[in-house]
């Protein structure tokens, strides 16, 4: 029997007990906290746990903690504080000693403070949260939890489309957070002390906080109800919002770029200084998430990030800086930030990296730029195998712009290129999958000419293939995807089709992908489906080791929620969506005129370089795109370059 | 490798607390971050993967605390050893504090094998008179079981007194026994649940310490 009575108090958890069970897990410098640039507050009277759903390793350096911790420690009443859900053998542990989920700062219990946020970073994170939840002892449904347990916020990616996770969240807060979540949290502190209801203060929230999702205040329609009324739930209440709009942070262009940061001690993915150059991408990509999300598209200045970087190195200490963003080489001032801080780095061993490069504005001379440094593998992502296919996606990226960009990167020294490809696209046929080999191989081809005689054996080409997942918010949503049988009949095809033994083709297994699908196009049914697979074990779905397909089956046979019709039916442009109440400014004519050019093969520009799209995204969100300086394409096309630290898309 | 133009400077610190569950590895990138927190002039190799110039001293293993540990930095200008130091300690997470330093000739050996001689001092959950030490010990390394003679480590006897154990093990050109696997060796043999609360490196020295 768990110890509840334990889960909430606020004291912290006596170093005699953790510390010992600390000792004998694995990695114990996931738990031990006191990282360099970790802020103790202790002033302010209301309190705060940013909770990433995974292990330290992959969340330490997920911006949305990093940046909404500081948010929140930046008001005088609020302190924040962090945590992440333990390794399975830590879990175990935990479990088997009562001992709660607890934040790195103070080693308090989640369960003692007034509100914990959940970030929402992928679907395969969905089992993760209610492993949090539970880990926390905190009940897993909103309807369930009393009027001391915490509120439990969540938002990132997977609020675009909310409806599996309502259920969980006393609050979704959809779009950017630097702003919602301390105003919200002041307000519910607020009214904590005015000694209102838990259900009062939501309302209020509800009600007064843009971009606040708070599930409890809607009735989920059924599927007659909401083709008729154009959304699958709808208000009980007057002045509750009945379309959600996505909140953006107007200060983001103007504000610091420099984000004070956690050093930690473990090794973790992404372990540098991240800057953030620019917010949204404008490209267009149909397929994309992102691109519809963090729009309109906001640059900081070069003088904003040279200063951030240097002053990142000398309060970190670290060697290797990334300057981030969904496409940092779109910004107009990239050539002069690269330049300045090159000189400014040079002789001190520190790195400059860019996590996702597009090479059509200037790919011998950005080659150079990156190129003094040490040499891992190459990403380029063309996406699809022919012209057509990436005409339908509208990546603009022509065959030529890769050659080019793999001459320069050979030429400048790089031996190992990987290109990524998605499966399943809407309209992709068998010669789409034949193009990639196709591609594949003349890419080999064309890096093996750019390098010396003597190094040509060690050249290397692989090809990544990953299943299309429709996602919400995109001109794609309404399109399925193709089953597992047929994603490894096509996986097949592109094998048998790669005739060069010096290209080598690795794919993503469609199980998780099926999953991910189910959980980025299900509506609120999926809800209950997630519940019963996590309690038959289902967590950490995004580790190969850990997915347990048959928990998601069986406990989706048994809540009735038919997986493949989610997953893979195709609807009309005209199908009202489970995520119809949640706007991201871009408006569903938009999605509607893309999908339409998309059959045709007609591409949309970037509005960033080109006219306007006409998107929607700056007149209903109230904010324009805000460049620092005209963006110029010298090539007419596009690639996307990751390096092998780069951003896993 | 001793290039006079540089200052070889030996830092001393403690890795104490909740800290000495770090690794070796996890302790050597937090000092090199210090050190560049803290703005000394440090020397940067050549080559296509230029780093810091440092060279840390023989590995604790996840778990066990020491004090003193030292490190060597290679500076390319000459910086007084106290403001280094200060520098340094400011730079530096509480568990991990910088206690001295001083500089050492370029031409003395690397900081990993300056020391041979480890002494360790350890405490356990339950009171002990004497410990019974294993003649051998089995270990795993790179996948294989290897069967280490402890006498060939273990220098002289473990001590015990006031319920604590001393003892001094010998890093050998061929590899070292852990002090944690020799003591979980120990408690195994003595049964009843006796087991290592705290374990710290005391001193490390270039001769057998005497009696």
């Amino acid at each position: 029997m768990r110890n509840v009575a334990r889960f909430k108090d606020p004291a912290p958890i006596p170093s005699e007990i953790l510390d010992p069970l600390i000792a004998k897990a694995e990695r114990p410098s996931r738990y031990t906290g006191g990282e360099w640039g970790a802020t103790v507050k202790t002033e302010g009277d209301f309190s705060f746990c940013m909770v990433y759903p995974d292990t330290y390793e992959l969340g330490q350096a997920n911006q949305a903690v990093r940046i909404l911790v500081n948010a929140v420690n930046a008001r005088p009443n609020l302190r924040a504080e962090r945590a992440y859900l333990p390794a399975v053998d830590f879990i175990e542990t935990m479990r088997q000693e009562d001992v709660p989920l607890f934040s790195l700062e103070s080693r308090r219990p989640l369960g003692s403070f007034d509100a914990v946020g959940i970030t929402l970073p992928h679907e395969l994170a969905a089992t993760n949260v209610l492993e949090t939840l539970d880990l926390a002892g905190i009940p897993l449904r909103a309807a369930d939890r009393s009027e001391d347990d915490p509120i439990i916020l969540g938002g990132g990616p997977c609020a675009l489309n909310p409806e599996p996770f309502a259920p969980f969240f006393d609050i979704l807060t959809i779009g950017e957070g630097e702003e919602a979540t301390p105003d919200t949290l002041e307000l519910i502190r607020q009214l904590r002390q005015e000694g209102k209801s838990r259900e009062e203060i939501l309302r209020r929230v509800a009600k007064e906080i843009p971009g606040s999702y708070v599930p409890r205040f809607y009735r989920v329609l059924d599927e007659a109800e909401a083709q008729a009324t154009g959304s699958w739930v709808a208000p009980l209440e007057e002045g509750i919002p009945e379309v959600i709009q996505k909140r953006v942070w107007e200060g983001f262009a103007e504000s610091d770029a420099w984000e004070p940061m956690v050093v930690p001690f473990a090794e973790v993915v992404h372990d540098r200084v991240n800057v953030e150059v620019l917010r949204g991408c404008a490209r267009g990509c149909r397929f994309c998430q992102a691109g519809m999300m963090y729009r309109p598209v906001r640059e900081r200045s070069a003088h904003n990030i040279v200063s951030a970087v240097l002053r990142g190195i000398e309060e970190t200490g670290y060697d290797e800086v990334s300057l981030t963003s969904l496409s940092s080489t779109d910004h107009s001032q990239i050539p002069e930030i690269l330049e300045r801080l090159n000189g400014a780095c040079a002789g001190k061993g520190i790195r400059i990296s860019l996590p996702s490069q597009r090479l059509d504005s200037f790919g011998v001379d950005m080659a150079a730029l990156i190129a003094g440094q040490k040499k891992g593998g190459l990403t380029f992502a063309p996406e699809a195998g022919t012209q057509r296919l990436r005409d339908v996606i509208n990546k603009n990226v022509t065959e030529e712009d890769l050659f080019s960009a793999i001459d320069a990167a050979f030429a400048a020294g790089w031996r190992r290129c990987k290109l990524y490809f998605m499966i399943g696209l809407p309209t992709e046929t068998d010669e789409d999958i034949k193009g990639i080999a196709s591609l594949a191989q003349r890419a080999y081809d064309r890096a093996k000419a750019a390098v010396p005689p003597d190094q040509r054996g060690s050249v290397r080409m692989s090809v990544s293939c990953a299943v299309f997942v429709p996602k919400a918010q995109t001109p794609f949503q309404w399109d399925g995807q193709i089953s597992p049988d047929e994603t490894l009949r096509r996986v097949k095809l592109l094998r048998n089709s790669v005739k060069y033994r010096a290209v080598d083709v690795n794919w993503h297994d469609p199980k998780t992908s099926f999953v991910e699908a189910v959980m980025s196009r299900g509506g609120r049914p999926v809800a209950d489906a997630l519940e019963l697979a996590w309690k038959r074990g289902a967590r950490f779905d995004a580790w190969m080791e850990h997915f347990d397909e048959e928990a998601w089956r069986s406990a989706m046979a048994d809540t009735g929620v038919d997986p493949e019709a989610i997953a893979q039916q195709g609807y009309e442009t005209s199908y009202v969506m489970p995520w119809a109440h949640i706007s991201m400014g871009v408006s569903p004519r938009f999605l509607a005129l893309e999908r339409k050019r998309a059959e045709q093969g007609i591409t949309t520009p970037d509005c960033t370089f080109d006219a306007c799209s006409g998107c929607g995204a700056c007149p209903s969100l109230g904010v324009d795109n805000q460049l620092q300086a005209t963006r110029s394409i010298k090539g007419d096309a596009s690639k996307e370059v990751a390096t092998t630290e780069g951003e896993v898309s | 490798m001793a290039d006079p133009s540089l200052f070889r400077l030996r830092v001393v610190f403690g890795k104490t607390g909740r800290l000495a569950m770090l690794s070796h590895l996890e302790v050597a990138r937090s000092l090199e971050r210090a050190v560049r927190r803290a703005h000394l002039p440090y020397a940067v190799s050549q080559g296509f993967s230029p780093h810091m110039r440092i060279g840390f001293g023989a590995a604790l293993p996840v778990g066990v605390g020491g004090m003193p540990e030292f490190y060597d930095v290679f500076l390319t200008c000459w910086v007084d050893p106290e403001e280094a130091l200060s520098a340094l300690q400011k730079a530096s997470p509480e568990d991990l504090m910088p206690v001295s330093c001083g500089y050492v000739e370029a031409s003395a050996p690397a900081a990993s094998v300056a020391c041979p001689f480890s002494t360790y001092e350890a405490r356990f959950n339950q009171p002990i008179d004497t410990l019974v030490v294993p003649e051998t010990i089995t270990v795993i390394r790179k996948k294989k079981e290897k069967i280490l003679p402890v006498t060939e480590y273990l220098q002289g006897d473990i001590e015990v007194k006031n319920g604590m154990a001393r003892f001094t093990l010998e890093a050998k050109p061929t590899g070292s026994l852990r002090p944690d696997k020799l003591l979980a060796a120990c408690c195994e043999q003595a049964g009843n649940g006796l087991a290592v609360t705290e374990l710290v490196r005391v001193a490390q020295t270039v001769l057998p310490p005497t009696r």
